[in-house]
Parts: C-alpha cells; sequence; structure tokens
C-alpha cells in the first residue's frame, strides 16, 4: 500500500518528478564526468608514459607528476651523467611544453636517436622519423582528431612544421618535435624537462634508480613500471580538493533541487498529510512515505544520470576525440550513493516538517 | 471476518432506562478548547460536559462558530484539549501525548469529513486500503467486500476522486472511516457539501450503520432535516452544550 501511495504521488505531478529527476541525473552525471575526465587524463597519460618502454623517469626538483604542465628544465648535460652510470644502456631527454592555443597538447622535444634508443622507436604508420629541424611527428589519435596527413603543415608556437610521419600512438606524447628547435623556440637552451632511462636490463631498475639518488639528490626519480598506480589524483597536489569541491558543488545541487521538490510537495499535500494523520499514521509513517518517495525519485535521477554521463562521454569523445573520460562502475557506484545521501538529506527537512503538521490546521488547509 | 451486529435501540437520556446503566463510550467533563490569536485567548470550548454512549447516534447542532468542530477535533483526538478531561472507551485523551492520541484516533475513531479528504491519487479501493495499511492489520478482503457492498462502491473502486460525484466520494470517505471498525464514527458535516439526494442517501447510510451495525456516530451538522435521522440532537452555542433533546 504504501508503493501504491508513493508511486501515484510520484507521477501525479510528472513535470515537477521529471525535474527532480533530471536535478539528480546531473548531479551524478557531473560527479561520473568529473572523476572520469581527471582520472581518464591521468590514467592516459601514465598509460602513454609506460608505453615508451624506458624503466626510469628523472625530473627535477620541483616538478609535478602530472608531467603535462611541467615545465621545470634541467640542464641537459645530467643526460651524460646519468649515461655513465653501471646497469644504464640509454638515456633521452625531452623537453616538454605546454600548448593551449587551438587545443590543449603537449609537446615534446626529442632527439631522434637517444629517444630511439630508450624506447623501441615509433610504429610509423605514414612518413619517416624526425629529420629536419622543422618536422613534427604525430600520433595517430592527434591526426584523427585534426584531420593531419603527412605533408601538412601544423601552426604551433606560432611556428610552422612539417609533418613528418604519423606515428602510433603510446609514446609518452601526441606531438614530438626537435629536441633543439623547441629549445630554440621557448629560450631553453640546453635545457630539459625529463630524462628517459633505459636499463640494461629491468632487473636493474631498482640500482639504477638508487645511484641516480645519489648522484641528483631532491630530484624525483620514478620507475615507469609503477607509473600508472602512482598517477592518481590523491597524488597530484590539489587535484584531490578540487574533485572533492566539483563533487560538493554537485551534491548541493542536487539537494536544494529536491528539497524544493520536496518543500513544495508537503506545501501541496499539507491536507493530504492532514487526512493521514486523521487516519490515525503516525509521524514515523509520514516521513517515511515521503523519503520513499525522494528515494525512488533519486533511483530514477541515479539510472538517467549514468545514461547521461555515457551520452556525453560520447559526445564529448566525438568532438575531442584525444581526450580520454573513464567511467567505472565503483565511481557510478559512489555518485549514486552519493546523491542518494544528498537527496534523502534534501528531502529530511520537508518530511520532518510534515510529520510535525498540526492535523486540524492541515485538515483545513486551501 | 464477521462484523459485529448489536441490537440498537433508540436511546434517551430521559426515557431509556439501558441508558443509565450503560457506560458512555464518549465521555467529556468541563472540556475546554482555548485557542490563541496573538496574545488574546479565544474559547472554543467553555466546559462541555457531553457523554455518548456504544451505539448511539447524536447529532451536534449549532451556529458557526459555536465550537461544533472543535469539539468533534478534541473528542476524535485530532486536537489537544486545553483543560478538563475527554474519554474515549475508558481512555483519557487529555492525558495522553501525540503518539498515544495517534494510536487511540488509529484504533478506534473514524472520521468523515465535509469536503470528502479523500487523497486524489489514490483510486476508491487504494482510499479505503490506506485506512486498513495505517491501522496496521493488513488488507481484510472480507471486510473490504461487506463494506464497499453496503455502501453500493463495488462497481467505483478503480475510479479516482476526480472520477466521482460528491456522493460517492463521501460513501467512500465513510467506508474509509469504518473499514477498521472504530468504536466512533465523527462526522463533520458530512452532507455540507452534497445536494439533497445525495444528502439523504449518505444519512440513510449513516443510519443503516447505526441501525444495523451499531456504529457509535457523533454528527456535526447545519442541516435540521438530519437531525430526523439520530437518536439525539446536541445544541451547542457559545462554547458550550445548551440542551440535549431526543430527536423527532
Amino acid at each position: 500500500m504504501m508503493w501504491q501511495l508513493v508511486l501515484r504521488n510520484l507521477f501525479h505531478r510528472p513535470m515537477r518528478t521529471l525535474i527532480g529527476v533530471m536535478a539528480v541525473a546531473v548531479e551524478v552525471a557531473l560527479v561520473i564526468l568529473i572523476v572520469g575526465l581527471t582520472s581518464g587524463i591521468l590514467q592516459e597519460t601514465a598509460k602513454r608514459l609506460e608505453g615508451i618502454g624506458a624503466d626510469i623517469m628523472v625530473q627535477s626538483p620541483a616538478a609535478q607528476m602530472l608531467i603535462t604542465f611541467s615545465g621545470s628544465p634541467m640542464p641537459i648535460k645530467i643526460a651524460d651523467k646519468l649515461a655513465e652510470l653501471k646497469y644504464v644502456q640509454a638515456v633521452a631527454p625531452a623537453l616538454l611544453q605546454f600548448n593551449s592555443t587551438g587545443g590543449v597538447e603537449t609537446v615534446w622535444g626529442i632527439d631522434a636517436k637517444s629517444f630511439r634508443d630508450v624506447s623501441s622507436g615509433f610504429v610509423f604508420l605514414q612518413g619517416h622519423d624526425l629529420q629536419d629541424p622543422d618536422d613534427i611527428l604525430v600520433d595517430d589519435w592527434q591526426a584523427k582528431a585534426k584531420h593531419i596527413k603527412v605533408g601538412d603543415t601544423y601552426n604551433l608556437f606560432n611556428h610552422k612544421w612539417n609533418v613528418a610521419g604519423v606515428v602510433e600512438h603510446g609514446k609518452g606524447a601526441r606531438l614530438f618535435v626537435p629536441l633543439a628547435t623547441l629549445q630554440e623556440l621557448v629560450g631553453a637552451h640546453d635545457k630539459a624537462s625529463i630524462f628517459l632511462v633505459k636499463c640494461t636490463h629491468p632487473d636493474h631498475t631498482e640500482d639504477v634508480i638508487a645511484e641516480i639518488k645519489d648522484l641528483l639528490p631532491n630530484h624525483p626519480v620514478r620507475p615507469l613500471k609503477e607509473f600508472m598506480t602512482l598517477m592518481t589524483s590523491t597524488n597530484i597536489p590539489g587535484l584531490e580538493t578540487f574533485i572533492n569541491a566539483m563533487i560538493a558543488l554537485a551534491v548541493s545541487i542536487g539537494l536544494l533541487v529536491i528539497f524544493l521538490t520536496m518543500y513544495t510537495t508537503v506545501l501541496e499535500r499539507t491536507r493530504d498529510i492532514g487526512v493521514l494523520k486523521s487516519l490515525g499514521a503516525s509521524k514515523v509513517l509520514i516521513v517515511r512515505a515521503l523519503l520513499t518517495e525522494t528515494t525512488l525519485l533519486c533511483v530514477l535521477g541515479i539510472a538517467a544520470g549514468v545514461g547521461l554521463s555515457y551520452l556525453v562521454r560520447a559526445g564529448f569523445l566525438a568532438l575531442f576525440p584525444t581526450l580520454s573520460i573513464l567511467i567505472t562502475t565503483e565511481w557510478i557506484l559512489r555518485a549514486g550513493l552519493i546523491a542518494l545521501v544528498g537527496a534523502v538529506l534534501g528531502a529530511s527537512y520537508p518530511a520532518w516538517l510534515a510529520s510535525r503538521k498540526d492535523p486540524v490546521e492541515a485538515l483545513s488547509y486551501d | 471476518m464477521a462484523i459485529t451486529v448489536t441490537i440498537r435501540s433508540r436511546m434517551d437520556e430521559t426515557t431509556d432506562p439501558e441508558r443509565k446503566t450503560l457506560e458512555p463510550i464518549l465521555k467529556t467533563e468541563n472540556l475546554w478548547k482555548l485557542y490563541h490569536a496573538g496574545k488574546v485567548e479565544v474559547p472554543a470550548l467553555r466546559g462541555v460536559n457531553f457523554d455518548v454512549l456504544p451505539g448511539e447516534s447524536v447529532a451536534v447542532m449549532g451556529p458557526s462558530g459555536c465550537g461544533k468542530s472543535s469539539l468533534l477535533y478534541v473528542i476524535g483526538g485530532l486536537a489537544r484539549a486545553s483543560r478538563g478531561k475527554v474519554l474515549v472507551d475508558g481512555n483519557d485523551l487529555t492525558a495522553m501525548g501525540d503518539a498515544e492520541r495517534t494510536k487511540l484516533r488509529r484504533s478506534k475513531i473514524g472520521f468523515v469529513f465535509q469536503r470528502f479528504n479523500l487523497l486524489p491519487t489514490l483510486t476508491a479501493r487504494g482510499n479505503i486500503a490506506i485506512a486498513q495499511y495505517i491501522h496496521g492489520d493488513g488488507y481484510d478482503p472480507h471486510r473490504f467486500d461487506v463494506v464497499t457492498k453496503m455502501l453500493g462502491l463495488e462497481g467505483r473502486l478503480h475510479h479516482r476522486p476526480s472520477e466521482m460525484s460528491g456522493g460517492e466520494q463521501q460513501r467512500v470517505a465513510i467506508a474509509r472511516a469504518i473499514i477498521n471498525e472504530p468504536k466512533i464514527l465523527l462526522a463533520d458535516e458530512p452532507t455540507g457539501n452534497l445536494d439533497t439526494k445525495n444528502s439523504d442517501i449518505v444519512l440513510e447510510m449513516l443510519r443503516r450503520l447505526n441501525r444495523d451495525l451499531g456504529q457509535t456516530i457523533v454528527m456535526i451538522t447545519h442541516n435540521p432535516e438530519a437531525t430526523t435521522y439520530f437518536d439525539r440532537v446536541v445544541h451547542m452555542r457559545d462554547g458550550i452544550i445548551v440542551d440535549g433533546v431526543p430527536a423527532d
């Protein structure tokens, strides 16, 4: 009987119910997409770093884990010192430059030979390796997103680049240019942002890391094999706070809409509440009826929110194919739970208000 | 489940010797109800002494504002008395908290209102069944069938209030009020929103409930003709009962 009452009440005002459901849906979708976008970018970056094939990455002391935004150049001579260490097979310096003009991307300035030595080299889908100072390599995702082919001109940092090759994705960046040219363009002569180190055998990674730490104290030295596990929002300064703030914002929107929806519901049903009280309905029963209705509305909203998340992701990926949005079951459940708790909190005051209504006043309410 | 049928007799305070031996099912002693308008106390009931015997039907008449509805709400446990005593089936309402009065209302009182007060989202069946649900004994199909048949509602059970006439809605409200076999049925101007024909039908239903099932009824009315359906008429004025005379 309770369910019948709840269901019929829920569908009595379809527009109000729809607005409530959509508010929860937007809340859930926001949480899923914000977390999905950040973890997607982090994981994608980590995958690409792992995909290089190097064993160790050395950064400057002030560098961030999320190397996309990390300039922090170090003297390139460090590469020679690293190359002298025992069990080091090859060292490749790279200068990273963030570009937000015409898209969000990080360009890697590399030395073609040393980069080939630490990685197993690019897989070329079109064209050839970097040969001329103005050559640029583009990975297949970027090429597809921007409809680029070999021979095209690519404008970057107010410089015209010649697309020399299209390579398979997963080797650190989506755009590669000659190290010397990039150094010249950004005014970082003889500087590098990271050093990629290849050991003579992966088993020597720990030994080499220890040696580097002796040689370059305070420099973050990370094994690339574990980079995926390190690349979480908690390891990126400020990111966790940003995510939590966004989630709090989304929950606040959901909570306020549910509060308003249930508050107006209680006002509209004042007489009905009086009738239920005249029949002997307890305060608990009235609270339960309203919270059950809220829960049902919220469950519908969660389902719609999950659908909306996939829809928005599909839309984003169609517009920005290089973007990575990771939707996980864990975060779908978390977002659902967050929305449910927010909705129940939002409905609690109206429900409490309803339970305390004076039955005589409620029965005479127009 | 069988419906208890008690033998009814028209009870007269002055002529019926049975009345003197029976314990009232409803009794008020020096009952006061005060409302507050700002700092001013407005008395709605001013020392009402009133009793109703089991199986009796009583009509309460009086001009608007004389305290009829206040009396009904207080004896029904919807409002708290300011002073005095209200005994319902031996239970003192004035000594009870909100929760206890709610419990008592659930088990011993049925209400019928002038504006029907059906839940608009539920069908007639749902409106009656919700009373059973709240009562806690769950859906009793036999009792449900007997009551709906007696009130001529069998063909209207799937209709919502907005799809029924006023008379039909009031019959659903009566069915809802008696579905749990309350000790007392309290009716607040049940014919106030009905035309003559439907008023007569509803009043006849109440009379049958009283005569055939022994249902104790207290009804508030403005309609002098309605009082002919009741055993006793009580007149109120300015918050007090001014007399208590038999009908006819």
